[in-house]
């Protein structure tokens, strides 16, 4: 049987990756110019899918990402309705992921990890398949062009071919040229797109996709929807008596100096809570945004053997990034769950 | 210092360089919390599950003192 299976494999794969390589190679040596990688335009703010439109790229990418995961859950309840046992493929890994999410929820929270789970795991495979779809290829380089707002480099289009009335062109890095004072290009030099308006001589691509966390409006929005619900998920445990974490009156009347300290230090949680709306954002977005800035300027200034294990550590970051956001909302609710004084007195009696 | 717009670049990268320095403390708050749990999870591995949980807990709060950092300077170089 293993004989067999041994014997069955053709080893055709590997020499299309050694073809990939030595195509690579070429691309950024010794092939024309066209092909060269360019140095990567960096902009923090998501730019418009279309100029003038209201939606922007993150946003796509995120509609990408949402789309993946309803594929995902579909089958999955497809699945779940066949009645079959054992999933194979995909869906043994969604089942994997799902249930190590759900052993960790369930140890954190107890019974409430029915109510809490749907949260917080939803936050984890979207903030997941979010960082999966970014490393897609043409993430970041297929886009229209445009004349660079802020200066920087920029480069001249060359006509590749055209279809119908859409015209393909792709930058020239052997044209770059600095267009005023600090701008940029985004990763390997690809096709970009021009609808029929003036052509710009010195332009920049902006990216129909970029990857979601890369935008702060993703994060803070994820990071506010997770605070809040801590709030919301305290209040259900313990009632309105859950806010006394953050207005300690009773301890101001009655404590004496103490309780002066007290009442002083439950100001300092309220604030802790819109701390940890900052923290939560600017991880994500900071580790990510970080990564896709890393894979673009390595790409352009080393384009062949560097990227592949960056593109490796990219995805360990947007797994890990993805975890630990997920695990920090699970550890912040299942502390808001626990009453502050409660905790107290059961120490005091041991 | 003739060209007032080039000094405010290069102070803007400048700046931008000292910001990062907040990533030293956060590289030796990873190391000790990553030394920590290893040493723990060797004393006692039947534990290792919530150390590791607690690890990685502590990591990112150390870590996040260095995407802070990395948030400022990439704010001060490419959005202010």
């Amino acid at each position: 049987m293993n004989k067999a299976e041994t014997k069955k494999r053709v080893p055709v794969k590997r020499w299309i990756v050694l073809a990939l390589i030595l195509l690579g190679v070429y691309a950024a040596y010794f092939g024309p110019s066209i092909l060269k990688p360019v140095s990567p335009t960096v902009i923090l703010p998501a730019e418009p899918i279309w100029p003038g439109s209201p939606i922007t790229n993150t946003i796509l990418a995120t509609i990408l990402a949402d789309i993946v995961l309803f594929f995902l859950a579909f089958a999955a309840y497809r699945f779940y309705k066949s009645g079959k046992v054992a999933p194979g493929g995909i869906l043994n890994a969604f089942e994997a992921i799902v249930e190590y999410l759900w052993n960790t929820v369930e140890g954190a929270t107890g019974k409430w990890a029915k109510k809490i789970m749907p949260l917080v795991a939803t936050i984890f495979l979207l903030i997941f398949v979010a960082n999966m779809v970014k490393l897609i290829p043409g993430f970041e380089s297929i886009g229209y062009l445009e004349k660079p707002h802020k200066s920087g480099v920029a480069y001249s289009p060359v006509e590749l071919f055209t279809i119908g009335s859409l015209h393909l062109y792709a930058i020239d890095p052997a044209t770059s040229e600095f267009y005023l004072v600090e701008g940029h290009e985004e990763d390997a030099g690809e096709a970009g797109h021009e609808e029929e308006h003036a052509l710009c001589e010195a332009c920049q691509v902006i990216p129909f996709l970029r990857g979601s966390a890369t935008d702060l409006n993703f994060t803070i929005a994820l990071a506010v929807i997770a605070v809040l619900m801590t709030q919301v998920y305290g209040v259900w445990a313990l009632g309105p008596g859950y806010f006394s974490k953050f207005f300690q009156f009773r301890q101001l009347v009655s404590g004496g100096i103490f309780g002066l300290i007290n009442f002083a230090v439950g100001f300092l949680e309220l604030i802790l809570e819109f701390a940890k709306i900052l923290s939560f954002s600017f991880r994500l977005f900071g580790n990510i945004f970080a990564g896709a800035l890393l894979l673009a300027i390595v790409g352009s200034l080393l384009p062949v053997v560097i990227p592949p294990g960056l593109y490796l550590f990219e995805i360990f970051f947007g797994i890990i990034q993805a975890y630990v956001f997920y695990l920090l909302a699970t550890m912040f609710i299942s502390m808001a769950l626990v009453s502050h004084h409660g905790d107290e007195h059961a120490e005091e009696h041991h | 210092m003739d060209d007032p717009t080039a000094f405010v670049a290069g102070m803007r990268v400048i700046g931008a360089g000292l910001a990062m320095l907040g990533a030293i403390g956060a590289g030796v708050g990873v190391g000790i919390a990553a030394s920590g749990g290893v040493q723990a999870m060797g004393r006692n591995p039947d534990a290792a599950p919530i150390i590791q949980t607690n690890m990685i807990l502590g990591m990112a709060f150390a870590e996040a003192v260095a995407i802070y950092a990395l948030a400022v300077a990439l704010i001060i170089i490419f959005a202010a």
